[in-house]
């Protein structure tokens, strides 16, 4: 039997006092890849934000357990130390922030949450350079100030980075794949896959198929007007990139 | 002895619009018991009569005590800064300070000048003039770190020949009373006049600066940038006046200031003003107000980075930028490693 991770029961969340999510369930065990699909509104970017904690997002009623812990008790760092990692969906320029810095203070925190001995320089080098080697990921943007001036692409993989680097446990990706060129989603997906090891979990938002490929989901959601209204296989999502969401009964609101 | 009492000038008050927001009752009616002039701890410089003609009265107080000037002349390149450390030890006394730097032709010089106190109840007034000849080049950096109940009233007043440069950087960090003044007339050409500070203020303190720039020729440069850090209860005053005059053709002159307020009660009185008679020119002017991004905020600690650190990672990442425009390395790594300690 896999542990679950990850528990979310009548989740309801408003933000800007508009309720967005309106009693929503989703159970991931470990090592499983969830896709959250559905129309643009219904919720998805809305149920990530929330997981990590976005000042955005009003919890106003359910349970979030997290490896048995009430997620809801932990401020943003401390859930990103228990190792959850929200890949932003365009991620933040911090200018006067050098990357390098900021992402070794990043490990160190995590390493210090965790009773680990902080790493130094030299070893935090090593250690990038050890990770992104392997996907032959460009470490000059790590010299750089944090995303500051960054292409969409660049932001992108400075983020594979970060998740390389922090080897989070349950990983939530906010469309990773929009405005990448097909190279570039293979990169994604390559550091994606090398993650999953049986333990690590993913929770995905995407509207593309090709990335759906590439990541093959164990379990495909759809979320509509707050709530998940139909769990399948990875099949769910190819019917869905064939028909469209009136088809398998779905109204898109924004029509 | 009191401020109030000197005869024959007419003191600045804060119904002046000049000096709008600025309170000197309590520097200027506060009876100090000694009156002296701070010596510098170097031999055999020149001392003149300061004759110069300010349009500022604020250079007139130290004068009314002493009319003399120690000149520093700078006529060959010196490998290293020059660094005065000026340290205020004695309490209840207004101290006094002129000092002529000058730059000669062709020569590139860099000082730094640190204040500090171990005192209270004192104020420390000082005049500096800085002359650079035909192509000269300085960088002078100011650390002013005067603390608790002491007065610091620092006045420049600049006089730059055809094709120098002057790199002026300026970091307020003390918490007393503190007021800045410059002014730059700028009757050359191609004169280029870079003025930045960090005022990070805490406590109650008062950090004023006063900046006046009048652009009398042509192709000339002034470009002044302030950013403020307030915290606690402190109060930033910045006013900005650039003239560009009709003689002053295609000159530049920008004026930007930046301010984070990290607590309800920290106020900044921020007034950039550009006043343009011609046409062929390029300037700018600003001012923003704000609070830390809490986007940024937010980035950072969705990595691990817990608030607080968060907060202070983003805030020197503000207040470094001033630190960043100094060109000199010896003079950068001093500001990085500046402590107040390791001179009082």
């Amino acid at each position: 039997m896999k542990n679950t991770i990850l528990k979310i029961e009548n989740l309801e969340v408003n933000i800007k006092d508009k309720e967005i999510l309106k009693g929503l369930n989703l159970e991931i065990k470990e090592g499983e890849v969830h896709a959250l699909m559905g129309t643009n509104g219904a919720g998805k970017s809305t149920l990530v934000k929330a997981l990590s904690a976005h000042y955005d997002c009003i919890v106003k009623d359910g349970i979030i357990t997290y490896k048995n812990k009430n997620l809801l008790d932990l401020d943003v760092s401390q859930r990103a130390n228990e190792g959850i990692f929200m890949s932003f969906q365009s991620p933040i320029e911090v200018p006067g922030v050098n990357n390098s810095y900021f992402l070794k203070t990043a490990l160190n925190e995590k390493r210090k949450y965790n009773g680990l001995e902080e790493i130094d320089a030299m070893e935090f080098l090593k250690l990038v350079k050890e990770e992104t080697a392997k996907f032959n990921i460009d470490r000059k943007l790590l010299q750089r100030d944090l995303n500051d001036g960054f292409s969409g692409g660049e932001k992108k993989r400075n983020e594979l980075i970060q998740l390389l680097m922090l080897k989070p446990d349950l990983i939530l990706l906010d469309e990773i794949d929009s405005g990448l060129d097909v190279d570039a989603i293979k990169t994604v997906a390559n550091v994606i896959n090398s993650m999953l090891d049986g333990k690590k979990s993913i929770l995905m938002i995407t509207h593309y198929d090709r990335l759906l490929e590439l990541i093959k989901p164990d379990f495909v959601h759809i979320l509509n007007d707050g709530k998940i209204v139909k769990t399948g296989d990875y099949t769910l999502a190819l019917e869905l990139d064939e028909k469209g969401y009136e088809a398998i009964g779905i109204k898109d609101e924004n029509k | 002895m009191k401020i109030n009492d000197l005869k024959g000038l007419t003191l600045p008050n804060k119904k002046d619009e000049e000096f709008l927001k600025i309170n000197f009752d309590s520097l200027f009616s506060y009876d100090f018991n000694d009156v002296q002039t701070y010596e510098f701890d170097i031999m055999g410089l020149e001392t003149i009569e300061d004759k110069t003609i300010y349009d500022s009265v604020l250079f007139e107080i130290a004068r009314n005590f002493d009319n003399t000037q120690k000149v520093i002349t700078i006529n060959k390149n010196i490998a290293e800064p020059i660094f005065l450390i000026h340290k205020i030890k004695e309490d209840e006394t207004l101290f006094t300070n002129s000092l002529k730097i000058k730059i000669a032709k062709d020569i590139n010089a860099q000082v730094v000048e640190v204040f500090v106190n171990s005192s209270s109840n004192s104020a420390y007034f000082v005049n500096r003039i800085f002359e650079l000849e035909e192509n000269a080049t300085l960088e002078y950096v100011k650390v002013q770190d005067i603390r608790d109940s002491n007065s610091f009233i620092f006045n420049s007043y600049i006089d730059q020949k055809e094709h120098s440069t002057l790199d002026f950087t300026n970091f307020e960090y003390g918490n007393g009373f503190i007021l800045n003044n410059f002014l730059n007339n700028i009757n050359n050409e191609n004169i280029t006049y870079n003025l930045n500070g960090l005022v990070k203020l805490k406590d109650e303190t008062t950090c004023s600066n006063l900046i006046k720039t009048i652009h009398n020729a042509r192709n000339s440069l002034s470009n002044i940038n302030y950013k403020h850090s307030l915290k606690d209860s402190s109060k930033a005053v910045f006013k900005a006046k650039s003239i560009v005059n009709e003689t002053a053709l295609f000159t530049k002159a920008f004026q930007n200031t930046n301010t984070i307020l990290l607590s309800d009660d920290a106020v900044i009185f921020a007034q950039p003003h550009l006043e343009i008679y011609i046409d062929e020119l390029e300037a700018s002017h600003g001012a923003t107000t704000g609070t830390l991004d809490k986007e940024q905020l937010l980035y950072l600690q969705s990595r691990g980075i817990p608030k607080e650190l968060a907060y202070d990672m983003l805030l020197k990442a503000f207040e470094e930028k001033i630190a960043n425009n100094i060109k000199d390395e010896i003079i950068k790594e001093f500001i990085q490693n500046y402590e107040r300690n390791k001179y009082v």
